[in-house]
């Protein structure tokens, strides 16, 4: 079908290495026309319109294109480079818009949800932990730190996965499907270890309850909480609003749960 | 005052757009906090209030696209608060959270209210028209900008005063209660953590972190070093196993 298909179907070797990079800078920007219609549609475009505007001459091919390029799309904004990257090698080789269509929306989904488990479950809770850390002791080298361990990796990521992308094009997708599992696996593996680690580091909860049994008084926190396990306390309230969560409560009303327990608690005495 | 707020509107403006472009996370608590803190004169308070921020807001992270509550306008309303009315610096965390949902209702409102610009979009594909493209997408972070420095601007031009005042109203113990749930709120983040990534395979790695600091005091990044370890173990681990089982298979099928 001619619709389907582009009209100049020439196939020059035009994108090189410094457009690769402009379109990965211009990636950043993919969200700045978020909306709920088409997502991140508009600045998908944005993104690609340098290597489209080298690739088709031909201005009825650029219009249709750009068409395509306006459906909805919506992935994580890290990884999207990737998809770039291989979407810019099937252009630059005129592929059937239909195929390019079908490997946009083959790899939106997977790789938003590696990014996810990457980025926003991983990364972030590392370097914004180890940052946090250091800011709450009133160290100003936590926001610096934070920025450098996330954005080597970030910034590193984005433009490394466009030219993977492009250089591997449309091979790459078997090799993503392989490497997923692992990834997703070895990521689980860190941030939890990394969550539990947060839990005793960072929630603070102690009782100032004092039990009284004649003249002996036991002091519950020093006495006995602590010797049998420090961090009790945080732990236990972690897995009660874990329990919650997954009940269905909001983490609004949970925000709202621990501050009338805070408040509470305060007024009678027990914490 | 005129000029303090102006100044924490502009670092709102620049951190919204960063919220959802360019996403170098200088928009997260922790870093907004000390920005935060140095405009108002108070980098101690600044740096501690972001950080406590930084573990509440920690799991509230926008998956598959949904909107947590609004991790820019809660950093630096709360933090500046926390300073300008001079208390505990957990307190900020209970301010926080009001701003931040009103600035996610409004978040939410914007992204409905672009869609129809849309259409606007396609006119300009038809016409292979780029700079049409690239005109609506500057118009997105033009109206980010706005939205984002008018709500830091007001609360914090014609709050700051009256929240002051207001909290000197309360009574000592409701706000040491306050600081105490604050204290409490990390336990959320990390609880939205775990409700996305625990499966019973993994408990095990939840224990051994909690372990690890609990009675070995190790810092959290010893801790993410020594969980790389073991991943990366597991990964070469579970590779030559598959690529035993692959082996034998062959042999199977060639007897």
């Amino acid at each position: 079908m001619a619709s389907n298909t582009y009209e100049d179907l020439s196939k020059p070797k035009v994108i090189n290495k410094k457009d690769l990079n402009k379109m990965a800078w211009r990636s950043l920007l993919l969200q700045a026309s978020f909306n709920y219609e088409r997502m991140q549609a508009a600045g998908w475009l944005y993104s690609l319109a340098p290597g489209l505007k080298k690739i088709h001459k031909n201005k009825n091919d650029l219009s249709k294109s750009m068409k395509s390029h306006m459906e909805f799309f919506n992935t994580h904004p890290f990884l999207v480079t990737f998809i770039m990257g291989i979407v810019i090698a099937m252009e630059e080789a005129k592929e059937n818009i239909d195929s390019i269509r079908g490997i946009k929306i083959a790899t939106m989904g997977p790789l938003g949800g590696i990014g996810d488990a990457l980025f926003w479950l991983t990364l972030l809770p590392i370097s914004a932990g180890i940052g946090a850390s250091l800011a709450i002791d009133g160290n100003v080298a936590g926001p610096i730190v934070f920025l450098l361990i996330f954005n080597i990796v970030h910034f590193g990521l984005r433009f490394g996965l466009m030219h993977y992308g492009y250089k591997t094009g449309v091979s790459a997708i078997a090799k993503l499907k392989q490497g997923t599992k692992f990834v997703s696996h070895g990521a689980s593996i860190i941030g939890l270890t990394v969550v539990g680690a947060l839990i005793a580091s960072y929630i603070n909860l102690n009782t100032t309850l004092v039990i009284k049994a004649g003249k002996a008084s036991v002091a519950l926190q020093a006495d006995v909480l602590d010797k049998v396990m420090p961090k009790m306390l945080p732990f236990a309230y972690t897995m009660l609003m874990y329990y919650l969560i997954k009940k269905g409560l909001s983490p609004v009303k949970l925000i709202g749960l621990t501050v009338v327990i805070g408040v509470v608690g305060k007024y009678i005495g027990i914490l | 005052m005129l000029i303090k707020a102006l100044l924490i509107a502009l670092w709102a403006g620049i951190t919204g757009i960063d919220l959802f472009n360019g996403l170098t996370h200088i928009h997260r608590p922790v870093v907004t906090g000390v920005v935060v803190g140095i405009i108002l004169g108070d980098i101690r308070t600044g740096l501690i209030a972001g950080g406590m921020l930084e573990l509440v807001w920690m799991g509230m992270v926008p998956l598959a696209g949904a909107q947590p509550p609004n991790v820019v306008i809660g950093g630096i309303i709360g933090t500046s608060f926390a300073i300008l009315s001079k208390q505990d610096p957990n307190v900020a965390v209970g301010i926080a959270v009001p701003f931040a949902l009103a600035a996610q209702a409004g978040i939410t409102l914007l992204f409905t209210a672009f869609s129809p610009v849309m259409h606007k979009a396609d006119e300009y594909a038809e016409k292979a028209n780029l700079k049409g493209i690239d005109k609506i997408n500057y118009l997105g972070l033009t109206i980010l900008f706005i939205s984002y420095f008018i709500c830091a601007f007001l609360p914090i031009y014609f709050g700051a005063d009256s929240a002051a005042s207001m909290v000197a109203l309360l009574p000592q113990t409701f706000i040491d209660g306050l600081s105490v749930a604050g204290g409490m709120m990390p336990a959320i983040g990390f609880a939205i953590l775990l409700k996305i990534m625990l499966k019973k395979e993994y408990v095990a790695f939840l224990i051994v972190g909690f372990i690890l600091v609990t009675y070995l005091n190790l810092s959290i990044l010893a801790v993410a070093l020594l969980a790389t370890a073991i991943a990366l173990y597991d990964f070469y681990a579970n590779k030559s196993k598959e690529s035993n089982a692959a082996q034998k298979e062959v042999m199977t099928d060639g007897i």
